[in-house]
């Protein structure tokens, strides 16, 4: 029993690292490294407070409530529609749309403007690595 | 039948030549994949000889609030997208009629960041009503795609107008 236990451990650790390419992974032990160096206690990335940062309104860049989903939707397997420009935007969940999260230049470069948009500040290295691993699991 | 030959060649060379000078009414189309990639995912492609070199200086300067948006590049990929709206700005293609148009309207001592604030635009676009402008299909006339069916070629003549929930559109 024990020893299945471990094995379906192992396997899901390796699906999980699957998931994402070399550069991406290394992206994300980067942010790992940085949110402990911020606070020593953190014990990983978490989908559930992924989710709140994804959902939760803010007064954003524009002075009105915004918040992720204002323009992913809450769909991520579905196109969102820039909620300024009317542009559709394409899903943003890898299963529905495998270019996203593979470029780490295009993924700082958003985190980066769509924290700005909806909390007016750049992402801790913690919350950057909550939201993606919300963003990359959630079906 | 050598007559029905000769209007044909006629007619046909016509069209050609009308094709090539309504190309040239509008604006140069977008032609560099990288500002496609980088502008275009968030808003329409907007032609670079839509604005002066100075207004495209100004906007690519403070793009990590433009238009209360963060746009921010890295400096390097900034500095390649401004070289080609510059390299294909209003004053620089003003063999393109609507270019010249625009860039003539825009007083020496102003930079406007956006089209829709130069005297050309706005007297193009008087006399729609705001609840055209206003509604979800259009939002906004920075939204060029919602009205002008060819915009993306550079082409924005009258009658490829098709506003949503209303029709054609004669000035």
């Amino acid at each position: 029993m024990k020893k299945i236990l471990l094995a379906s451990l192992i396997a899901i650790s390796f699906i999980q690292a699957k998931e994402l390419n070399p550069s991406m992974q290394g992206f994300m032990n980067d942010l790992s490294v940085e949110a402990k160096k911020q606070n020593p206690n953190i014990q990983g990335f978490d989908y559930a407070r992924g989710e709140v940062i994804f959902t939760t309104k803010q007064i954003g860049k524009k002075g009105n409530p915004i918040s992720c989903v204002s323009c992913h939707t809450n769909d991520l397997s579905q196109n969102g529609l820039n909620e300024h420009t009317n542009k559709v935007i394409e899903p943003l969940s890898p299963f529905a749309n495998p270019k996203r999260f593979t470029d780490v230049k295009e993924v700082k470069k958003w985190l980066r403007r769509n924290f700005k948009d909806v909390y007016n500040r750049e992402g801790t290295a913690l919350e950057q690595g909550d939201v993606i691993t919300y963003i990359i699991n959630k079906k | 039948m050598k007559k029905t030959i000769l209007t044909s060649l006629l007619i046909a060379g016509s069209l050609v030549a009308g094709s090539l000078t309504a190309n040239k009414r509008g604006v140069a189309p977008v032609s560099d994949s990288f500002y496609m990639k980088e502008c275009a995912s968030c808003h329409f492609a907007y032609q670079p000889g839509l604005l002066p070199s100075r207004s495209w200086e100004k906007l690519m300067g403070n793009l990590s609030n433009h238009f209360s948006t963060d746009a921010s590049l890295e400096p390097a990929d900034n500095k390649i997208i401004l070289n080609y709206l510059i390299k294909n700005s209003a004053e620089n293609s003003t063999d393109y009629k609507r270019s010249k148009k625009i860039n003539d309207s825009i007083p020496k001592n102003e930079t406007p960041i956006s089209l829709t604030e130069t005297k050309y635009f706005i007297k193009e676009h008087r006399g729609i009503p705001s609840r055209l402008i206003e509604q979800k299909e259009v939002k906004s006339l920075a939204n060029c795609m919602a009205c002008h069916t060819t915009a993306d070629t550079g082409s924005y003549s009258e009658r490829a107008i098709k506003i949503p929930n209303y029709g054609k559109w004669e000035d």
